[in-house]
Parts: C-alpha cells; structure tokens; sequence
C-alpha cells in the first residue's frame, strides 16, 4: 500500500509500476511536456487499451474525491480500522481532526 | 504484447461502455437536474474550470489554512456569489473543506439540496475533463443547455446522521423516492449524494466504467481492463494520495 503513496513506483513487483506512477504524478502535477511524455510512456509500454484505461483511473480519482470531502461521509468502520496505522503516518488523521 | 507506436490521442479507441456512459453524463450534465437547470448545472460546470485559473484559489491553496487568504473568485460567471465559492473550494481545495465552512455556505442561502447536487456536478465534469485531459485530448467546449425544469423532490427517508450533509440510508428509502442504491451498491460513498439520488446514478454510472463494477474491484480471479487489478489499485493509490484523498 504504501508503494502506491510514495516513491516512483519501482521495485514494488507491479509490472510497469514506475510508469503508472509517473502517469499519475504528471497528470496531477506536471506541466503539458511532463504529461505527453507520460503519456507516450503508458501507450509505448502497455498499449492504446491500457492508456485509455489510465485515463480512466486518473479521472475517476480524481473526481470520487469530491463527493467524500465535499460531503463529509467517513469511512466505513472496518475501513477506519483497516488502514487507522496508514492514515496517521501520512498524516491524513491531522486533517481529519482539522475539519470539524 | 504492446507494440511501441507513435502515440495519436485522437486515434484511441474507447471501449464501448466508457465511450456510452461519457456520452450520457455530457448530456446529464447539461440537463434539468433535481433543483438546478440544465442552464445552472453548465454554470456551475464552467465555474469548475475557471477555477483551476482563480488567484484567490491559488493563494488560498499554498496558504497554511485557506481560511487566511481573502479576497474575490476570478470571473464569475452567472451564479450567486456563495454557489461560486462551493464550486471554487471543492473544485480546487476539497480536502480542507470543513462542516463549519459548509454551514456558513448554508446560511447564506444556499440549500442543503442545491449544494449536493452541485457537489455531483464538481464531481461528474471533473471526471469528463480530467479523462480528456489524461488522455491528452483537447477540452471539449460545454455543451448547450437542455429545456426542462428541475423536479425539487427531497426524498423523506433523508437525514443528517452520518456526513456533514443528510443522505438517506438504504433501510430509510419511502415508497415513492428513487433508489439510489439498486445498481451500485450501498457504501458510504453511494451515500454521500443520497440527498439527490439521480446525481448518485449520474456520477456512478460513469464511475464504474471508469473504475470497476462494486463487485469487479475485489474479484481478484478475473482482471476486467488492460490494467490489471493491482496495477489500478497502485495507480489509483497514487492520484488519491496527490489529492489528500482520507477516502
């Protein structure tokens, strides 16, 4: 889990995980250059059916977002007790506290 | 095996039922919703684009608290001032909303309703453009509005016991009120528009093309796209944690 939230990817054992991080760093925070090259990365590695499917992961996450913050709906108790560890050493937990 | 190929976006070929449910939220967003016009909800969608220019937003966001930066939203469009800052913060700075800052948003006019819908609209036209976007096509320019008015049905079972806004629990659904639940489940996060239950169908029927089905997400013995399940979950993982998502 958490090679999902930090570092670039590698080494992790998901295959062209350096990639898809990459992918999601740039289409959050990269300039126009930094994405066509991500993009061409995903098409070139993995194929056109896999960068439409990219796309599709960034654009989903990137909207769900909303409707949890927007909402203030919490996380399902087994969920909270799943990841209660992950959370506070992000420091996701702060900002929890912070929004009452 | 991929083949290495000159990348042409325009080319890609979208599997039939992402391309039939993008085309369907394009139109729903354009459409009459449950308390705004097809007019109001393509405002409030414009306003979401805007907002990724807005100075204020921007300094709001490299502030330690979004509370310290004053001033005004950049160009705003046709809506009351109070709708642009709901779409301007949860557009631009969702992770730092707080329930004192919504309620303050509902004293000044805004309804519980309206703000619900419109949160499914921020939603829904920040999966369309972020999807273009990574896909590296051109924005689309908003559709016309579509006629109608909007239907203003609160369903009865609605109330605020679970988030900062009222949903309705499935056990609580009344005869007569839509079910927001029957195709895509009942988690919390089905929940969180239950208040305005077709905005929970318009965002989640193209979420699931986005995403998975409920069912496809934890159905390891199968993979349902290109991507497989953990290679989704990695990449997933990554754009929530940009986002500050605690989802």
């Amino acid at each position: 889990m958490g090679a999902a939230l930090e570092g670039d990817g590698s080494g992790v054992g998901v295959p062209h995980g350096s990639i898809l991080v990459e992918f999601g760093e740039a289409m959050l925070r990269g300039d126009a250059k930094r994405r066509e090259s991500a993009r061409e990365a995903v098409h070139a590695a993995m194929g056109a059916a896999a960068m439409v499917d990219a796309a599709a992961i960034v654009a989903s996450f990137n909207a769900v977002v909303k409707l949890a913050d927007g909402s203030g709906i919490p996380l399902e108790d087994f969920k909270e007790q799943a990841t209660a560890g992950l959370r506070e050493e992000l420091g996701l937990e702060k900002l929890n506290r912070g929004a009452g | 095996m991929a083949q290495a190929s000159a990348f042409d976006p325009a080319a890609l070929a979208i599997r039939d039922g992402l391309a039939r449910q993008c085309s369907l939220a394009w139109e729903r967003l354009a459409s009459a919703g449950t308390w705004w016009t097809g007019a109001e909800r393509l405002a409030i969608a414009a306003e979401v684009r805007r907002a990724h220019a807005c100075g204020l937003c921007r300094r709001r966001k490299e502030a330690l608290s979004p509370y310290t930066a004053e001033g005004s939203h950049d160009g705003p469009g046709h809506l009351p001032l109070s709708i642009v800052e709901i779409v301007h913060r949860i557009a631009t700075d969702a992770g730092r909303l707080t329930k004192k800052w919504l309620y303050s948003m509902f004293e000044s006019g805004v309804t519980e309703e309206q703000y619900v819908e419109a949160v499914g609209v921020v939603a829904l036209i920040t999966a369309l453009d972020s999807f273009d976007l990574s896909l590296g096509l051109p924005q689309r320019p908003l559709p016309a509005a579509r006629p109608g008015a909007p239907s203003r049905h609160r369903p009865a079972g609605a109330r605020r016991d679970l988030a900062w806004v009222s949903t309705v629990a499935p056990e609580d659904l009344a005869p007569g009120d839509p079910d927001p639940y029957r195709i895509h489940g009942a988690k919390n996060i089905h929940r969180a528009l239950s208040l305005v239950p077709q905005e929970v169908l318009n965002f989640f029927d193209l979420d699931v093309e986005l995403y998975l089905k409920d069912h496809e997400i934890r159905d390891f013995a199968q993979e349902y796209r290109a991507l497989s399940h953990v290679q989704i979950e990695l990449l997933a993982g990554r754009v929530s944690a940009l986002n500050g998502c605690y989802y």
